[in-house]
């Protein structure tokens, strides 16, 4: 028994490992740039998002609100996001609303809170699936271009191209930081309960001081970038506007945008006459 | 001529350090992000943040640029990168972080001092949530229209806030930012500064105590995340959902239920001819 | 006409004492392929950085003198138009990519200076580099070789005259250094770019460059031709630059009165062809090996079919290795080669645990690895990383070899640290953060953390890369130094020197499999092998199967040996008639 529960927990341990979360995390931002939602043309989806991201939160029509669900369901589904986030997504919404449900009950509150509670989780769940579709399904870099047509700060959507390019590297270093805590570490016995708090405080505690040769070794990385980035003449770009037409050209409505946009409304449509028939 | 140098070179300075920031507090979001919190009972223990990697930078170099470095690297790679991206949520989190990061930068005028180093990142971090407590209180009370009616909710979201304030401060508060910042601020004071091509802080080099025109400028970023929320909830109301679709509402959307797959299967149709043709012309 | 001209140049860092250049005059003709040659800390890249306009534009100091680039005043221009005169790659090249995508990337420069066809711009840089075809690929899918052709094609991508490499194949194989080196070749006869490299492998220079200028003490000491610069073995080893192996081979028989004074030294292995071509073979009777002795050792560690996969990020998990059989037996001293991405550090952290196969077994001193506790494993096998700075953990070397001992509670840790600290001549050092030492010292500081459990297997991963000559000797003699303490080491290493020196067994892997394994004759005396893997032994082993096929030579001292003859001058007569 005591063996089964060690190869349970070791297993466990594998799977939720560093090298997991880095696989997953790598695989939300770049392994799914070949989906239908992928192709779209993220000024489209942006404004598809400021609607199903907006408008459910403000509306209380319970049919619009579950059809408006339907349809971030679907294309949540379309855009293959990595199970982890989808995870997260379930965790989230959750404890968001689960928790506020609980907190009323014991409160004193009755029967008669659950109704709000239950228009507030699908407000939750649809605004998030809203944001995993487009955030999670696109791809950071052409969410940059969008996001700059619509005139972000050119600082935002560099940020998220060079995070974009900076992730796999810095996960690397950390993972290593953090390997050679484990190899020349010495954790505490997990065997008892108060063992197994002991080695949670220590993880924690390794994390905190792996950031300090992180933040080192990082510095010394993006000195070079920052040289480099002056060479590449990206200040002299921020400045110019025929660079942002440039980089804003290769966006292009297409067909399928104009479909996606129109199967959108469609839908929103009929739960509004449903809603209106009921 | 002289001048202009001086400017450029605080310019890249600025942005180096803003790149640092961002790419390590972004890193760190991530995986907070991941890490599940646990609960017992209403009380949540979170790993909510790890502050103490802005806090020490902004103590270390210039604060404004740590500080938008931090609030971008958040969005940039937990929100966006992971889709979690909240909405006009973000938005609040942003200038709060911002105001807090940037404060607690500015408070301190000698890092090597540790008094003054813990005073300014556990300021840094009552700010930011204290700040963040308020628009939550707020939000709630937007998100459900009858937030007044719902017995023992208002009760509950002030207890349950205030709680999470106390809480967050007191655990991750002291834990993840004190701690870590006390830890970090001395020993990477005079080392990391070079890697940067920077000079470390000095009382030369050092912006000033905190001002009038600091305070006012935190109190106008706040109004702004607060009046975000207050607009786009009047915004809403102008469109009155429910009202304004009650009573000719099955027509109206009856046409444009005809019209959107009217217009869906010309779209097709249009589609179908464009690929047709472009294979054409690829045969040709 | 020249494309480079530098008067009278002194610059200082901010808070630093000495100029790291003082009064440097230097002109660059266009047209040149320069190799610029100098120990540690003598102002190179300082230098490069004044010719591409980031110092004084971007990095401040103190700054007195001139500098032309392209016609242009360096002082007076922005580094923006001075970017299309002068390209630049670092030496840590992998932060210089901005981009996500490879064309993005390449292209990125030319749309910045808004260029409308950027893109034909970014493909055509591309294709010079020999990137065609990946140009929708994400940049970590590149192999480091990739990676750094993509820094040159941005580089190359605004059709500067100039190109400035920092050590360029610092971390390569040498199949990939051939081809960063044949498209400079290419870029500097087809398309007239003047190149300039920071390069430590006198090899290279000998085959590709056509100047050498030596820096020392931040001055300029000489700028001659290739094959007269490498001649110069007094004032290149005075400076810690080791002229290619023909050459020094050469250098020490004229020495030895075997090649008549007056011959001219040759550079390269066509030319040593020449002059070394009167003299004759000896056996050197003690050159054969004796590793019988270690076969009948027990296994230290044993691959049982061992299968190990990546989670890709899309599609199929990729497998490095299938069914590897491999057995390290106790007391071996090991080097495993391969090129790069054969699965070398792979295997590595295999073997501690860190990765753990998805199939078969690995056996520690006979029982599985997976078995042992994390703790006693530390104390059997450890790994030195192939980069020291991710061994640093805390804020001084001191601290960071103590740690492992202190947080076991070993008995009189303070003063094995203190006995570390001075074996690995660290003791001056101990306070310092070991990411601030240089690229020696902190080789030094992390080999002696990987011995501070006493571990009875040592794995090392590339402990000579972007290491200088100077520096790479000394870490080869303490790897010597360290032979009596560690009893079973392996290292992954390119360095075929330090293959020839070091090992009594030789592991080649190509492809997740072993290839190739057996003692260095075995290994270099196997063309096919040589030509599957793209393994390359010392140039001076080379030379000496080209004089005679038997011939086994691995280092200069056997090679003057072996050819030497008797040293009674009889061969000099010949040679000389």
């Amino acid at each position: 028994m005591a063996g089964f529960t060690k190869k349970l927990s070791d297993n466990l341990f594998d799977k939720f490992s560093m090298d997991f979360l880095r696989n997953q995390v790598l695989k939300n931002a770049y392994g799914n740039d070949d989906t239908v939602i992928a192709r779209l043309d993220p000024r489209i989806l942006i404004v598809w998002y400021l609607f199903f991201g907006l408008v459910p939160w403000f509306a209380n029509d319970l049919i619009f609100l579950l059809f408006s669900f339907m349809i971030v369901v679907v294309t949540t589904f379309l855009a293959r996001v990595a199970g982890l986030v989808l995870f997260l997504f379930l965790l989230g919404v959750f404890s968001q609303t689960g928790y506020l449900f609980v907190a009323t009950l014991i409160l004193g509150g009755d029967s008669t809170a659950i109704a709000p509670l239950l228009v507030l989780t699908l407000k939750v769940a649809t605004v998030s699936l809203a944001s995993i579709t487009v955030f999670s399904g696109l791809d950071p870099d052409r969410l940059s271009n969008g996001l700059m047509w619509f005139k972000c700060p050119e600082r935002l959507s560099f940020s998220i191209s060079y995070a974009y390019r900076m992730l796999p590297m810095l996960m690397e270093e950390f993972q290593n930081v953090l390997l050679s805590y484990r190899m020349r570490g010495n954790p505490p016995d997990s065997a008892t309960f108060f063992g197994k708090l002991k080695y949670l405080v220590y993880q924690i505690k390794v994390i905190i001081h792996a950031f300090y040769p992180l933040m080192l070794n990082t510095a010394k990385r993006s000195r070079t970038t920052v040289e480099a980035l002056e060479i590449k003449g990206y200040r002299y770009a921020a400045v110019n506007k025929e660079v942002k037409k440039l980089k804003l050209a290769s966006l292009k409505v297409t067909y399928d945008d104009m479909i996606f946009l129109t199967i959108s409304f469609l839908t929103v449509c009929v739960s509004l006459f449903v809603s209106s028939m009921v | 001529m002289e001048t202009v140098k001086k400017q450029t070179a605080t310019q890249s300075q600025k942005l180096m350090v803003f790149v640092l920031t961002m790419a390590l507090y972004g890193l760190a979001t991530l995986f907070t992000e991941l890490i599940p919190s646990f609960q017992v009972g209403i009380v949540e223990f979170s790993v909510e943040y790890f502050l103490f990697i802005p806090l020490t930078l902004s103590m270390l170099f210039d604060p404004m640029s740590a500080a938008l470095g931090a609030a971008t690297g958040e969005l940039v790679f937990s929100e966006i990168m992971l889709g979690q991206f909240g909405g006009l949520g973000e938005l609040e989190k942003f200038i709060t972080l911002t105001i807090g990061i940037y404060i607690a930068g500015r408070l301190v005028a000698n890092p090597a001092k540790r008094r003054m180093v813990g005073i300014a990142a556990m300021s840094g971090v009552v700010i930011q949530q204290f700040l963040g407590t308020v628009v939550d209180i707020l939000k709630v009370q937007f998100a459900v229209t009858d937030f007044e009616a719902v017995a023992g909710l208002p009760e509950s979201v002030f207890a349950t806030e205030g709680f999470a304030f106390l809480n967050d401060v007191l655990f991750s508060g002291i834990l993840f930012c004190l701690l870590p910042t006390l830890f970090l601020v001395p020993k990477l004071y005079g080392k990391i500064e070079p890697l940067l091509g920077m000079q470390p802080r000095t009382k030369a080099t050092y912006l000033g105590a905190i001002n009038v025109k600091v305070v006012i400028g935190c109190l106008v970023a706040f109004a702004a995340a607060v009046c975000c929320e207050m607009l786009a909830e009047s915004g809403m109301s102008l469109i009155d959902w429910e009202a304004g679709w009650a009573g000719s509402g099955a027509a109206l959307s009856a046409g444009m239920i005809v019209a959107a797959a009217a217009a869906l299967i010309v779209l097709l149709v249009m589609r179908r001819s464009a690929a047709v043709r472009t294979r054409g012309e690829e045969q040709a | 006409m020249n494309v480079i001209e530098i008067e009278n140049l002194t610059f200082s860092y901010p808070g630093a004492s000495v100029p790291t250049l003082n009064q440097l005059s230097l002109t660059v003709e266009a047209g040149d392929f320069l190799a610029i040659v100098g120990n540690n800390g003598c102002g190179k890249s300082t230098l490069c950085k004044a010719m591409n306009g980031l110092i004084p534009n971007f990095i401040t100091g103190t700054y007195t003198g001139s500098v032309r680039a392209g016609g242009l005043d360096t002082c007076s221009s922005d580094v923006g138009t001075l970017a299309t005169k002068v390209g630049y790659v670092y030496q840590d090249f992998e932060n210089q990519i901005v981009r996500p995508t490879v064309l993005d990337d390449a292209s990125y420069a030319c749309m910045n200076y808004a260029m409308a066809d950027y893109l034909e711009r970014g493909r055509a840089a591309l294709k010079r580099c020999g990137l065609s075809g990946r140009e929708n690929d994400y940049i970590w899918q590149l192999s480091g070789g990739q990676t750094h052709l993509l820094a040159l094609a941005g580089a190359v991508s605004l059709e500067p005259d100039v190109l400035i490499l920092d050590e360029p194949i610092a971390q390569l194989d040498p199949g990939h250094a051939d081809r960063i080196y044949e498209i400079l070749k290419e870029l500097n006869e087809k398309h007239g770019k003047t190149i300039i490299v920071i390069e430590h492998h006198t090899e290279y220079i000998a085959d590709y460059c056509k100047h050498v200028l030596l820096l020392k003490d931040g001055k300029a000491l000489w700028k001659l031709p290739v094959r007269e610069a490498l001649c110069r073995v007094q004032d290149l080893t005075a400076s810690d630059i080791f002229p290619p192996q023909v050459t020094r081979a050469a250098y020490e028989l004229k020495k030895a009165r075997v090649l008549p004074l007056t011959a001219a030294l040759p550079t390269t292995v066509d030319e040593g062809r020449r002059t070394f071509a009167g003299l004759t073979y000896h056996i050197n009777k003690e050159s054969r090996e004796q590793t019988e002795a270690l076969c009948k050792a027990p296994a230290a560690v044993e691959f049982k079919d061992v299968t190990l996969s990546y989670r890709s990020v899309k599609g199929e998990p990729h497998k490095i290795f299938d069914g590897l059989n491999l057995s390290i037996r106790k007391g071996e001293k090991i080097a495993l080669i391969g090129s790069n991405g054969a699965g070398k550090s792979t295997l590595m952290k295999l073997m501690i645990g860190l990765l753990k196969p998805s199939a078969g077994e690995i056996e520690l001193y006979g029982s599985a690895l997976r078995g042992i506790k994390r703790d006693q494993l530390s104390r059997k096998i450890s790994l030195v990383y192939q980069n020291p700075e991710e061994m640093f953990i805390k804020d001084s070397i001191e601290a960071d070899i103590a740690y492992a001992m202190k947080v076991r509670g070993i008995e009189q840790w303070q003063e094995r640290t203190g006995r570390l600290l001075e074996q690995f001549r660290l003791t001056g050092l101990k306070d310092r953060d070991g990411r601030l030492l240089s690229g020696g010292q902190m080789r030094r500081a992390s080999l002696a953390i990987g011995i501070a459990l006493n571990p009875e297997i040592l794995l090392l991963d590339e402990p000579t890369a972007n290491l200088d000559i100077a520096t790479r000797r000394e870490i080869i003699r303490t790897l010597e130094e360290m032979k009596d303490i560690t009893d079973t080491v392996m290292i992954a290493t390119h360095d075929m020197q330090l293959v020839c020196e070091w090992a009594q067994r030789i592991i080649v892997l190509c492809g997740g499999q072993v290839v190739g394994d057996g003692s260095r004759d075995e290994i270099f005396g196997n063309e096919k092998l040589r030509k599957l893997t793209g393994i390359r032994p010392p140039e001076i082993f080379a030379m000496g199967q080209e004089l005679c096929p038997q011939a086994y030579c691995y280092t200069i001292q056997e090679f003057v040996q072996t050819f030497g003859g008797d040293s009674d001058g009889r061969i000099h007569k010949e040679a000389v008639g």
